[in-house]
């Protein structure tokens, strides 16, 4: 069986990791979920992730301080960042590089299925 | 939330004035129609998320809810400085709606004093297990949504245990004995001794005893209580951990009640809870008390195999007598399997050697006693039997999305019931498919792919079933797929019975898909060509998280979804959105002049909207302001064949700006719903042809007299006015004693629109009167309009429709206003009416049927 691309999510609300980790499974991703943002980036420093999706506003580490951290551990990781429809713009903004795509909150399943597709082929591209 | 409310009170408290001058009643009118707008989308939003296509969070739920009230508080305002103030009393009504949907949101409802102590499974507020315990919620769900027989009963809810530890201090005392147990100063024994002992040692609050008793002596015969924990027949499982008594009289509830909480402290508990991490988690437990079936058979059918050996069958087990002989396991039991697929063949069945039962004590509790010789190796199911417990277990199933364990019991009468249900825990090794599920799906051909939108998102499967007329109702086999052009509101009826649905036309917002949430059916609408697509009887899997349809009977993906941790529709989030959506969405203010279409007769978000906008547009009717209110302001009349005199008040856009003097041709009208409305009106033998009674020319010449001129007593039968703006209208028309009210939106966006239409009134007795009403429901659902009769009220929707056919519809109302001013006269019968049904369909303009396929 071929390798499996691993994705990490990272989100507060336990909804949104409980419903994402499926939806990802089901496409064939391996798929790990945190709702701490420490707990998330003490594992960034144990596994290599294809694919991180997180949230911007969250306790403790935001998910700009995160992505930041993402990039230095593994710079060729794949960052996609879901935020409220209110901080989009905001986001867009502060967010200069470095992110590979925003999602506004409250999204369609078959809009991250779509974007992660997309950052998939990015990353597998000069391969194929 | 009471500032918002304060600083609005000020602003409204002003010195009162006799009348609103015109400019500003219109500024408000046209506020109050955006706002209402506004609501419904932010409602329809609601509704959408909670089919499961959008991953959404808890502030998303919060921030909705707060939009909807501040629209709602300026929808207050705006009608008050309509109706100078005579409304305030809607800000309480506002904050009896809201303060509970803080509550939700703030995650304190189900212990607050709103909820029961006591209540019958039949009327259980779903949605709230940590008040009713997974037990007893499933099971007013098998009764509410899925309406399977389920012997009656009633839950003593976690909010009576709470209070009964209250009423006898024992909170903090059992805390610190479990205390002691932790630190390991006592053992689980002793530890469960004190604590059961002070259980069993407590009084009853009077409150919950009184409702105990008032709900037993309702039902009137012996009881079986169970524990009904939260979490207990969901992710955990505490089977067998607590007590359950069977076959207990009205006189030893109380006891028996304490009981089955102090069972909640037993070791074995108390050992389990501290395994599971749970013991610093305050435990609530409600109890379902529920008739004891002297049952001839009983038995147990899981959906799954859990063998593994036969993944497409279900298995039954069945016994003579009482259930324990099977749920326990110990004496051998007759095993059926059966195929999981229509029409559910008997694979093989093992009849074994019962020797004894299981039958209820006279005076209380149970006995076991010795099957006679010649039955003992009797099977006992019959054929007809099986296929009902296969059906019910694969609708419960459906609805659940988890393979599901169901206890049953057949009467000596050979009727069957459900006694509980709950998730079949499944063995991990069967629980993983070996293979890449995204490669195995690739194998099956594609139907359709990426069209239509997400009503309710799950996978489903069976034969394609295609429906387009009521007739083809009865004919619905369960577990099929249901094909449809529409999405009229008659097919309500079949949803429980679909695999999945899809249908060409509809939003998500509409009717049919509100209906497939409710009974969690995987949903596509908006599939155009689909039913030329999907041949009736092929069979099809249904994925609407992928929006994919597959030929053919897609195992590893059902397999797949079956095997899932959790259903999406049993997360926290989405009960908490349903719960909601339950004090949101419903509408109960259908008719206006019904005694409690006040302010304190809204009981949702929905009827507040209803009755405001009801109210705005009364007092813009109301003739004697209105004439006062209306002087100077340009109000045309319609000048045509039609003897109606209707006026016309033109908000923006509704008319030609050519438009000279007061009097205004019909081609003259821009208002998209006049101008379809009026087509219909004035089409060929609409008003003319019919024999038109002696009084009404009479009638009529009132009517038609212009506004400026019915001054008193004529003004009491009001007049013919349409409010309207380029793509809005709202229409009253009086003729003769009856009332119609047509309120359209028609924009090219489908989700905006809708036609609302009411009728009511007559000269005849109430018997004909209702019989017209019959008629107008009978042809107003031909074109799928949600209809509600009630005597001689008709209440008419169709929502969300694309402009054409909303114009269609508008149209065929035209012509109805017209075909039915006179007809409570000439129903003298019954049987009357179809005849004017068929009459009307057969004035030579399209149907709805032959118009769906042009």
């Amino acid at each position: 069986m071929k390798n499996k691309m691993k994705i990490m999510v990272l989100d507060d609300e336990p909804i949104v990791c409980k419903r994402l980790k499926p939806a990802l499974e089901k496409l064939g991703y391996e798929v790990d979920t945190f709702t701490q943002s420490v707990e998330a980036l003490h594992q960034i420093h144990q596994t290599a992730y294809d694919i991180v999706i997180t949230d911007l506003k969250m306790k403790e580490i935001d998910g700009m301080r995160f992505l930041e951290e993402v990039k230095k551990v593994h710079p060729e990781t794949e960052v996609i960042v879901i935020t409220g429809f209110a901080t989009m713009e905001t986001a867009k903004q502060s967010f200069k590089k470095g992110v590979f795509d925003f999602i506004a909150k409250p999204f369609k399943l078959g809009e991250i299925q779509e974007v992660v597709s997309r950052a998939a082929a990015k990353i597998k591209g000069p391969v194929s | 939330m009471l500032e918002k409310f304060r600083s609005l009170w000020n602003r409204i408290i002003r010195p009162k004035r006799p009348l609103v001058a015109f400019p500003e009643i219109f500024e408000h009118f046209q506020e109050l129609l955006q706002d209402h707008q506004r609501v419904m989308e932010l409602v329809a939003d609601l509704g959408e998320k909670s089919g499961g296509e959008y991953i959404f969070d808890r502030k998303y739920l919060v921030d909705t809810t707060e939009q909807i009230q501040t629209l709602l508080l300026h929808m207050v305002q705006g009608l008050n400085l309509i109706c100078a103030n005579r409304y305030l009393e809607l800000y309480s009504t506002i904050d009896r709606i809201f303060i509970p949907l803080e509550s939700e949101l703030r995650g304190r409802l189900s212990l607050s004093r709103d909820m029961p102590l006591v209540v019958p499974l039949e009327s259980a507020p779903l949605d709230h297990p940590e008040l009713t315990g997974g037990k007893a919620n499933n099971l007013a769900t098998v009764v509410q949504n899925l309406h399977l027989p389920v012997p009656p009963g009633f839950v003593i809810t976690s909010r009576a245990y709470r209070l009964f530890l209250e009423h006898n201090q024992l909170e903090e005392r059992i805390h610190a004995w479990l205390l002691d147990w932790a630190s390991g100063e006592k053992d689980e024994r002793q530890t469960s001794r004190q604590i059961q002992y002070s259980i069993l040692a407590g009084v009853l609050p009077q409150e919950v005893a009184s409702e105990i008793k008032r709900q037993s002596e309702k039902i009137g015969a012996n009881l079986a209580i169970r524990s009904s924990a939260y979490g207990e027949d969901g992710e955990l499982t505490f089977a067998g951990l607590h007590e359950s008594l069977l076959n207990v009289p009205p006189r030893g509830l109380v006891r028996a009640y304490k009981q089955v909480l102090a069972s909640l402290y037993s070791p074995e508990a108390l050992i389990y809870r501290k395994e599971m991490g749970m013991l610093g988690e305050e435990a609530a437990m409600a109890v379902l008390a529920q008739v004891t079936v002297a049952s001839r058979a009983s038995g147990l059918v899981h959906s799954l195999d859990v063998s593994g050996r036969e993944p497409d069958c279900l298995v039954i087990y069945a016994s003579w007598g009482l259930g324990r002989t099977v749920v326990e396991g110990r004496t051998p039991v007759d095993r059926y399997v059966v195929e999981r697929d229509y029409p559910h063949r008997l694979r093989h069945r093992e009849i074994a050697v019962k020797e004894t039962l299981v039958k209820p004590q006279s005076g209380g509790g149970e006995e076991v006693a010795a099957v006679p010789p010649g039955e003992r190796s009797l099977p006992v199911l019959s054929e007809d039997a099986i296929q009902q417990l296969v059906r019910w277990a694969l609708a419960l199933e459906r609805y659940f999305k988890r393979p599901q364990e169901i206890e049953w019991a057949q009467t000596d009468q050979g009727e069957c019931l459900v006694l509980q249900c709950r998730g079949l825990a499944i063995p991990k090794s069967a629980a993983r498919p070996q293979q890449d599920l995204c490669e195995t799906c690739t194998q099956y051909p594609v139907l359709i792919r990426d069209v239509g939108v997400v009503a309710h998102a799950g996978v489903g499967s069976g034969p394609v079933a295609q429906v387009s007329s009521d007739v083809e109702l009865d004919r619905f086999p369960e577990g099929a797929v249901l094909v449809t052009r529409y999405t009229a509101p008659w097919l309500a009826r079949i949803v429980p019975r679909a695999a999945a649905i899809i249908a060409e036309r509809g939003s998500a917002a509409g009717h049919l898909a509100t209906i497939a949430r409710e009974f969690r059916v995987p949903t596509l609408v908006g599939v155009e060509g689909a039913a030329d697509l999907l041949p009736e009887g092929e069979k099809i899997t249904v994925d609407t998280k992928q929006r994919v349809v597959y030929a053919g009977r897609v195992r590893e993906l059902l397999q797949y979804e079956l095997m899932q941790s959790t259903a999406f529709e049993d997360a926290p989030e989405f009960r908490l959105l349903r719960r909601l959506l339950a004090r949101i969405a419903p509408l109960h203010l259908i008719d206006p002049t019904a005694a409690d279409f006040t302010p304190q007769g809204c009981k949702s978000v929905h009827d507040v909207i209803r009755f405001i906008h009801e109210k705005a547009v009364e007092e813009l009717m109301d003739l004697p302001r209105f004439v006062k209110r209306f002087k100077g302001v340009q109000i045309f009349t319609l000048v045509s064949d039609v003897p109606l005199g209707l006026k016309i008040l033109d908000l923006g856009g509704g008319i030609d700006p050519e438009a000279q003097g007061n009097s205004l041709l019909p081609e003259q009208i821009r208002s998209l719903p006049l101008k379809a409305l009026w087509k219909g009106v004035s089409g060929p033998g609409v008003w003319s042809t019919e024999p038109v009674p002696v009084d009404f020319k009479g009638l009529m010449s009132s009517l038609s007299k212009t506004w400026a001129e019915s001054t008193g007593a004529a003004a009491v039968s009001g007049f013919n006015l349409a409010v309207i703006t380029q793509t809005y209208m709202n229409l009253h028309l009086r003729l003769g004693y009856h009332f119609n009210l047509v309120d359209a939106r028609i924009e090219p966006d489908p989700p905006r629109n809708h036609i609302y239409f009411r009728f009511v009134g007559g000269v005849t007795d109430l018997t004909r009167r209702s019989r017209r009403a019959q008629l107008l429901a009978k042809i107003l659902s031909q074109y799928h309009f949600k209809v509600d009769t009630k005597g001689d009220l008709v209440v008419a929707k169709v929502l969300h429709l694309p402009q054409e056919d909303m114009e269609h519809r508008l149209q065929a109302l035209g012509r109805l206003i017209g075909f039915t001013r006179q007809l409570d006269i000439q129903l003298r019968s019954d049987e009357d009416v179809p005849e004017f049904v068929d009459a009307f369909f057969q004035q030579g303009v399209p149907t709805p049927e032959t118009k769906a396929q042009a």
